[in-house]
Formats: C-alpha cells, structure tokens, sequence
C-alpha cells in the first residue's frame, strides 16, 4: 500500500504482520502507534506475540504472532512407534499431560478396536479431572498475578503441588505422567495414591472456598474483569471457541456431557456456565468447574471398580515381568514389542476430549504399519487465540492482560 | 445433505463417518454441510501418502476437513485429494473464521496453497524456512542447527537428504 507521494505506508515485517504508518491520528488527537507486545513477557502465558495498534492506550487492532514454541512434535510422532508416541503427548500441552494422552490412547484403541476394563477407565477418570484442577490453578494463581492478586500464586501452587505430589505416586513422574497408554494405564494406583487421593478430596472444597474468599467479592478483580473482553455467545460459536471460553459465554458445551468417553456418562456432575460473558464470567466457569471435578473425583474414588488395569492383550502391552522369567512366549512377545512394535489396522479416527482450555483432540492416520502415518493435534489454544483481537478491541492495553490470562492459552499446545 | 452429485466416495473409519468430494468441490459441499447446520470446522488439515500402500490413493495430498453439528452431535470428515506442486485448493475461511490459522499451517508445514486466503503466510515456521516439515519427504534432524560445533555436519538442505 503507498500514499500519494509514493512511499509506502505499510510495512510488511512477515508472519503475515503488517505495520501501520499511515501516520493517522487517532480518536485523543496522537498517533496511531503500532507496538510489539511479547513474545518474552511474562504476561503472555508462555511465548506470544501480539502487534497492537494503539490509540493512546486503546488497542484498535490485535494481531497474534505464533510458533515460537514450535517443536515438531507431530512431525516427531511420525518418527515413533504407536507406544512411543505417548511420551511426546505430555508435551504439547504442558498443563494437562494425562488429557492429551487421554485422547491419543483413545484413538489408538479406536482404531485397534478395543476397550480398556472398568479400573482402568476410572484411573483415566482420576487423573483427567486431577490434570483439570491443576491446570485451572495454575491459570488462576498467573492471572491472579497479572491482576494484582499475588498472594493467590501461593495458594493455588499449594494445591498444585499436592496434585504433582498424587502424580508422582501413580506414575513417578510429576509432571509429564505418560500414564494414560492405548491399552490401559502405567501402572495400577498404590494403595498410597487412594489414601492421598482421598485426603485431598476432602479438603479441596475448602480450599476452594479460599480462592473464593480471596478473588469472586474482591473489588479490585471484579473491576478488572466484569464487563471486560465481553464474547456473544454467537461470536464464540462463530470463531470455534471451545471450554470456558465457551461456557463462559453462557453455552452449555462440554464434551464429557455431549460425547462422553471413558465412562464419564456415568458420573454424576454438571456443566459450568456463565451468561457474563466475559473475563469474570470465565473466571466463575472455572471455579464452578474445579468444584465439579471434586465431585466427579469422589464419586470415581467411592466406586472404583477392582480389576486389571490394562487390556490382556500381549500384542499391544508387554507381559508381566515375571511372566518373563518362566515363559518363553512371554519373552517373544516382550522382544517383538520393544523391537518392532505393533501395528495399527489402516484407518483414520478423530477422538476429542474436553481439556482445562476446550476441545483437545487426536486425529491419527494408519496406513497399516508399526508408525503412525499422522498424528494432529486439535489444540484449543490455537483456536481460542484467534477470538483474542475480537475480545480486546477498544479495550485498554491493562485490560488486554486481563483478556490474554482468562483466554488461558498455552504457547506449547498452541504450536505443537 | 451435500448434493449427491459432489460426492465420490463414503465409508466408515474407526466409527467416524467420512465422505469424499472432489478439490475442485470442497467449497461448494463445505457451504452446503455449514447451512445444514454443521456450523463448528473441528480442524483443518491434510495427510500426505507419499509411499503408503495401505490402499490406492487417488492423489499424494488428501486433506480432511472435520466438520460437527452441534445441535445433533452429528459428526463427519470431508477428504479432498489434490496432486501437483504446489497441490492447490479452494479456501474456506470465508465460511469457517476458524479455518483461517488451520490453513496458513497447513500451508506452512505442506506446502498446500488455498486459493482466496486473505493472507497465506507462514504460521508455525520462520519466515525464511526452506520447506515444508510436515512433507514425508521432508527429513527429520536435517534442519540447520545454528551455534553448533558440527555446524558443517548438520546443514543438509531438505532437496537432498
């Protein structure tokens, strides 16, 4: 684009960005000024960009910038025997591990046409609704941060802490589980986890009263959120946005009511909405959600069903250890397992589960062999970012902080 | 319902109901499915069967298109095949806003270019990237590596590892 004097008024800088310098001037008399937000700041949840044009402190256009948390992670799975895979699906979304490996083991067994026994599908219950928790803390403790809120840091990661805590003892890992496998899970829950489990079920609801006390009567939260990033219930169909973004706009959507997958028809919780449609109407969407995942923890730990953990199917999951020391089958199936792997029959399948962000879904592709053809991740985050410049127009730059937080992406599941 | 006349070919996969239409069709079977209420574009991407045997495959590229009715709960896949370089393919982001970041990456890691994009740029990937990653033929660990004492070692360019 150029002026009539020839020069040109815009400039492209690439990731499809265009700086204006029109030399235009605004509504309070300056100039349009176009300012690089990010990709390093704190605030931005991770690595985002964002190229704000402002008029003196209203953004008049928002443009995010994303991939510098690009990993290749589905061009690595392609590199991956199916069994492998799994690891690297902790990794996208960084916040909810056993979710993401939820869905990827879903659609493995989609595919493979099997089905996991009952304990199984309710330690897979467990620890979605744990990684939601946690993951709905650590938003809240950042945001409560960002606006001003700083002790609430410290009493979300006490909370978060005993999650990894529960993590560690189902699966030794705190953070990056893997535990959720096509085929079943890690490893049974320790007579500990249930224990531990336990306690923390019954003292979550009044941390959560906590939380409450400290942010949903505050007066400095609510004037930073209500009425702030408002998003029509139509808008949000329109732009794809899916989780509290979503409910917060007053749409009943969950897909653990909608589609329900392992076993959660049978639970007994109900969807978080909010007709505020806005920041604090999100806020509220989480709060209400976190005391629904007590409850559905309660009700998996009071009926936990006994049985084996993992489907009795020893071309998909090696044989017990023991096993290995008396049978000579057994050693042939452990060798061709970790060798070759198993094969998936041709077909492609698309499994989605309800994450802390929205719709986290699995697509995979097999043509038949021990590596997947493709993996994609659905990421909520990448289609909730682009609801963010319609969110934060004519808003103030310290608004724009208050939309980013409660939009609650994370930069690794967004660019994979 | 789509007119029959756009479809080429439908089946099953895994539970999922899919269908097939031709490239040149997708926009029109795409605005159809959308009036009908499928309002939600799940996701946007593309496969590439360079070398699969696992069926015959009427082209290299296919790209899939994951569209839910929301009222319903209905589910389907649209497949669209499309060949040549760079493969080409009418864009839907006139009528899906969300399709708008699913093909600029699609773009960006198969080359796919959608005609009508308002801006078809890189996404994920720098501006200057040679290639597309997630092309079959495209190499992994042949990427540049800046700052590396095997500098030399590394810098194998995509055309020909």
């Amino acid at each position: 684009m150029a002026d009539r004097s020839g020069q040109s008024v815009t400039d492209t800088i690439g990731q499809g960005v265009t700086i204006n310098k029109s030399g235009e001037t605004g509504a309070f008399g300056g100039e349009i000024l176009t300012v690089n937000f990010g990709p390093h700041h704190p605030s931005t949840h991770g690595v985002l960009r964002l190229i704000v044009d402002l008029d003196g402190e209203q953004v008049r256009s928002l443009k995010p910038v994303i991939g510098y948390l690009h990993t290749g992670i589905e061009k690595q799975m392609e590199a991956l025997r199916w069994q492998q895979g799994v690891v690297v699906t902790d990794r996208h979304d960084y916040l909810s591990p056993p979710i993401n490996n939820l869905a990827y083991a879903l659609a493995v067994e989609r595919l493979l046409g099997v089905e996991v026994p009952p304990r199984a599908q309710a330690l897979r219950v467990i620890m979605s609704e744990l990684t939601r928790l946690a993951s709905h803390l650590v938003w809240m403790g950042t945001s409560g941060l960002e606006l001003g809120a700083m002790s609430m840091l410290m009493y979300c990661f006490r909370e978060r802490d005993t999650i990894m805590d529960l993590n560690e003892e189902i699966s030794g890992f705190r953070m990056h589980t893997s535990y959720i496998r096509p085929g079943g899970v890690f490893a049974d829950a320790t007579p500990r986890f249930l224990e531990m489990l336990d306690r923390f079920v019954n003292t979550m609801p009044s941390n959560i009263d906590e939380y409450e006390a400290l942010l949903t009567n505050n007066p400095i939260w609510r004037s930073r959120t209500i009425g702030v990033g408002r998003l029509s219930a139509d808008d949000a169909k329109v732009l794809g946005a899916t989780g509290p973004m979503l409910r917060g706009s007053g749409v009943a959507w969950d897909l653990r009511k909608a589609i329900p997958y392992t076993g959660y028809e049978s639970y007994d919780f109900e969807i978080a909405t909010s007709d505020l449609c806005d920041c604090y109407g999100r806020y509220l969407v989480r709060i209400k959600e976190m005391r629904q995942a007590v409850k559905i923890l309660r009700q998996a730990l009071d009926r936990l069903p006994d049985g084996p953990v993992n489907i009795d199917d020893r071309k998909v999951l090696p044989p017990p250890r023991e096993e290995l020391e008396t049978s000579m089958e057994a050693v042939i199936h452990h060798f061709k397992l970790f060798t070759e792997g198993y094969s998936v029959p041709p077909g492609d399948v698309y499994v989605a589960v309800e994450s802390g962000r929205g719709e986290n879904g699995c697509y995979i592709v097999s043509d038949g062999t021990h590596k997947p053809r493709r993996v994609k991740f659905r990421s909520a985050s990448f289609v909730n970012l682009q609801a963010l410049e319609r969110m934060a127009l004519n808003h103030m730059v310290a608004d724009m902080i208050a939309i980013i937080g409660t939009a609650d992406a994370v930069l690794g599941d967004c660019d994979r | 319902m789509i007119p029959e006349t756009l479809i080429v070919e439908r089946g099953v996969s895994g539970g999922d109901q899919w269908v097939t239409v031709g490239p040149a069709d997708v926009h029109d079977a795409l605005a159809a499915l959308r009036d009908e209420g499928y309002r939600l574009l799940v996701f946007l991407t593309c496969v590439d069967h360079l070398v699969d045997s696992s069926r015959k495959w009427p082209a290299r590229y296919e790209v899939v298109y994951q569209l839910r009715n929301m009222d319903t709960l209905e589910q389907l896949r649209v497949r669209a095949f499309v060949d040549g370089d760079p493969p080409r393919i009418d864009s839907v982001s006139d009528l899906f806003p969300p399709a708008n970041w699913d093909e600029r990456e699609t773009y960006d890691l198969f080359g796919v270019v959608f005609n009508g994009h308002p801006e078809l740029t890189r996404i994920l990937m720098p501006d200057d990237w040679v290639g597309h990653p997630l092309r079959r033929d495209y190499p992994v660990g042949g990427e540049v590596v800046e700052f590396s004492e095997e500098h030399e070692a590394w810098q194998t360019a995509p055309d020909k590892a």
